[in-house]
């Protein structure tokens, strides 16, 4: 059998298992040890398992995931996102739809100490959309902008597929993070005219005059500043060098925690939630780590992922031409698969391609690029139909409002995020001017 | 399967509260190094370390719970009832693969054991965190085993 038609029948057994609803964790790992088995036997394939699990999970660079989960987990139980929420509608009150974008910005605020979008999304949810409806916002707004603000959970630092990308590609988590600064705040503007540009658009989705303002108050800005100290402690110690990511992620889980007991809102109770919460999406992802090594371990005795570099260098296609391929690509697969699994199946094999590529840049500045770009697609992919993770999580929440209309409401946002992704494609250095900042 | 389901949920309590202990001690050892200029020797072995006992302890919630991510794109036509017998087939490929996880990870820590392999700065034991990995593996298996012959739990949906 031909390299390319055993990598082929890998890839058919993984998404035929797949589509069978089984886990996409153990439809890889299955794949995977098919290929492995048929190429070196049963003896090597064993004694690879040994110490698979544990290389995973007793990993001082892979530990910063739990820990940031856990950070956004209490951060969540804290009840800080209901102080960010009421902060932000003060602040853009005088806006039409203002409370749209104060659902945003506080989403953005909330992204800055949690690296989960699906977490952001139920979070700032649960705050914004009962206001929301009480001030006159149509379902088809409310949960459009919900679910596009939780993506900011992930485009803004920290972000748990920016980590795995990172450790993935051996890349500096802190380079990464500075880079994904300045994108991630390039969304959050543009969420917001895309609001903006929405209610004038579309009359009817947001009040025309709101007299019910919010006042700004010394209790408001006081329930908002841990979240700021936490933040400058987290991200000044990992990019000024104080710390590495893990002990960044330590320390910002541990003064959340903190700042969480003092709101006098956590309960043994909540505790035990962050717990099952934090141990649900770890398990999780971990489980795909393993599953993705096992399938690539295949992959790679084929020698398929390595000639495929070179194919497409021979090709003498323009680079950007090829990364923006790419990223098509992740938006179709996108459509039926989750993106941390994508990314961690994927990445093995498009990054040779990429870095085989000449931009005229230095290699280490590709790398931290491509990881933007491939985090814009991700972000897409949670929002974007049939299949966005995000819309069902706020739709879901939101009991009245149909899918279709949610769907509706991401549209703008979606224009938005096209416009952002091609901004950034034609102009790395947007992405990499901070980086040279970390030390 | 309400002591499977208290197991799991002790297992992930036990867990959460050894990341919590993490970020102590990591804030304890940051204090100590940029102020005093202690150093606590083998931070990083001890949170890989834990880590690794942590995140196994999590796998038993995550499979009782059934959070590992299936694609529901293909089947979301499908009955209820094939894509409840579908769902099981799943269990049980998962159940398979954690006992043979389970068995080699088991192998591999009498190994770590036979050949005295001890972290680098801290001489920390290996077969200790490989002997925390295997029990919740197995729970995590004999769960995803139940699911398979009797579908989900009752105890799923808290």
């Amino acid at each position: 059998m031909s390299a390319l038609t055993l990598a082929g029948l890998i890839f058919a057994c993984m998404l035929v298992l797949m589509a069978a609803r089984v886990p996409i964790a153990i439809a890889m790992f299955v794949a995977g040890v098919f290929g492995y088995l048929y190429q070196v036997g049963p003896a090597p394939f064993l004694n690879n398992l040994n110490g698979l699990a544990y290389a995973r999970f007793a990993s001082y660079d892979l530990s910063v995931i739990p820990l940031f989960i856990l950070m956004g987990n209490f951060a969540t139980q804290g009840g800080i996102s209901k102080a960010l929420f009421q902060f932000a509608s003060v602040i853009m009150a005088r806006f039409r739809g203002g409370l749209a974008m104060a659902a945003v910005m506080a989403s953005a605020a909330f992204g800055a100490i949690c690296g989960s979008s699906i977490a952001t999304a139920a979070t700032i949810t649960s705050v914004a959309l009962p206001e929301m409806k009480r001030h006159g916002y149509s379902g088809r707004l409310a949960t459009g902008t919900l679910a596009a603000g939780g993506t900011l959970g992930i485009l803004i630092p920290p972000s748990v597929p920016l980590v795995i990308y990172a450790i993935l590609t051996e890349q500096n988590i802190a380079k990464l993070f500075a880079a994904a600064t300045i994108p991630g705040l390039i969304a959050m503007c543009g969420y917001l005219i895309a609001i903006a540009v929405y209610v004038r658009l579309f009359p009817g989705h947001a009040p025309e005059h709101d007299d019910d303002r919010p006042r700004m108050t010394l209790a408001g800005v006081m329930a908002v500043a841990p979240i700021a100290i936490i933040f400058l402690i987290v991200f000044g110690g990992i990019y000024g060098g104080l710390f590495t990511p893990t002990e960044g992620a330590g320390v910002g889980a541990a003064a959340t925690f903190v700042a969480a007991l003092l709101r006098r809102e956590l309960t043994l109770k909540k505790i035990a939630h962050c717990f099952y919460a934090t141990a649900a999406a770890s398990a999780m992802i971990f489980l795909i780590f393993i599953g993705a090594d096992m399938m690539n371990a295949a992959l790679a005795l084929t020698q398929v992922p390595a000639q495929l570099a070179s194919v497409i260098q021979g090709w003498k296609i323009a680079p950007v031409l090829v990364v923006s391929g790419i990223l098509l690509f992740y938006v179709v697969l996108g459509a039926v698969m989750d993106e941390l699994s994508m990314i961690l199946l994927t990445i093995p094999i498009f990054f040779p391609v990429v870095m085989g590529l000449d931009f005229g840049l230095p290699k280490e500045s590709v790398a931290i690029w491509f990881g933007i770009m491939v985090l814009m697609t991700v972000g897409f992919g949670l929002l974007a139909p049939p299949v966005g993770l995000n819309v069902y999580v706020v739709n879901g929440m939101a009991k009245d409002v149909p899918i279709g209309e949610s769907y509706k409401g991401v549209m703008p946002f979606l224009v938005s995020d096209v416009l952002r992704t091609v901004l950034l494609l034609a102009f790395p250095p947007i992405s990499l001017w901070l980086v040279k900042y970390v030390g | 399967m309400k002591t499977l389901s208290f197991l799991a949920r002790l297992c992930a309590v036990l867990a959460g509260v050894i990341l919590t202990a993490i970020t102590l001690v990591t804030c304890a050892s940051l204090i100590g190094r940029n102020t005093i200029g202690v150093t606590l020797v083998g931070d990083y072995e001890l949170t890989a370390a834990a880590a690794g006992a942590a995140v196994a302890l999590f796998l038993p919630w995550c499979q009782l719970r059934r959070e590992n991510i299936i694609v529901d794109f293909f089947t979301a036509r499908a009955s209820v009832r094939t894509n409840a017998l579908l769902d099981r087939f799943g269990a049980l490929m998962l159940g398979a693969i954690m006992l043979l996880l389970a068995w080699r990870t088991a192998v591999g820590g009498i190994s770590a054991f036979r050949s005295n392999s001890t972290t680098m700065m801290l001489g920390f034991p290996e077969w200790i965190v490989y002997s925390a990995m295997v029990p919740p593996m197995v729970l995590t298996a004999v769960i995803a085993l139940v699911q398979t012959a009797r579908g989900d739990f009752a105890e799923k949906g808290q």
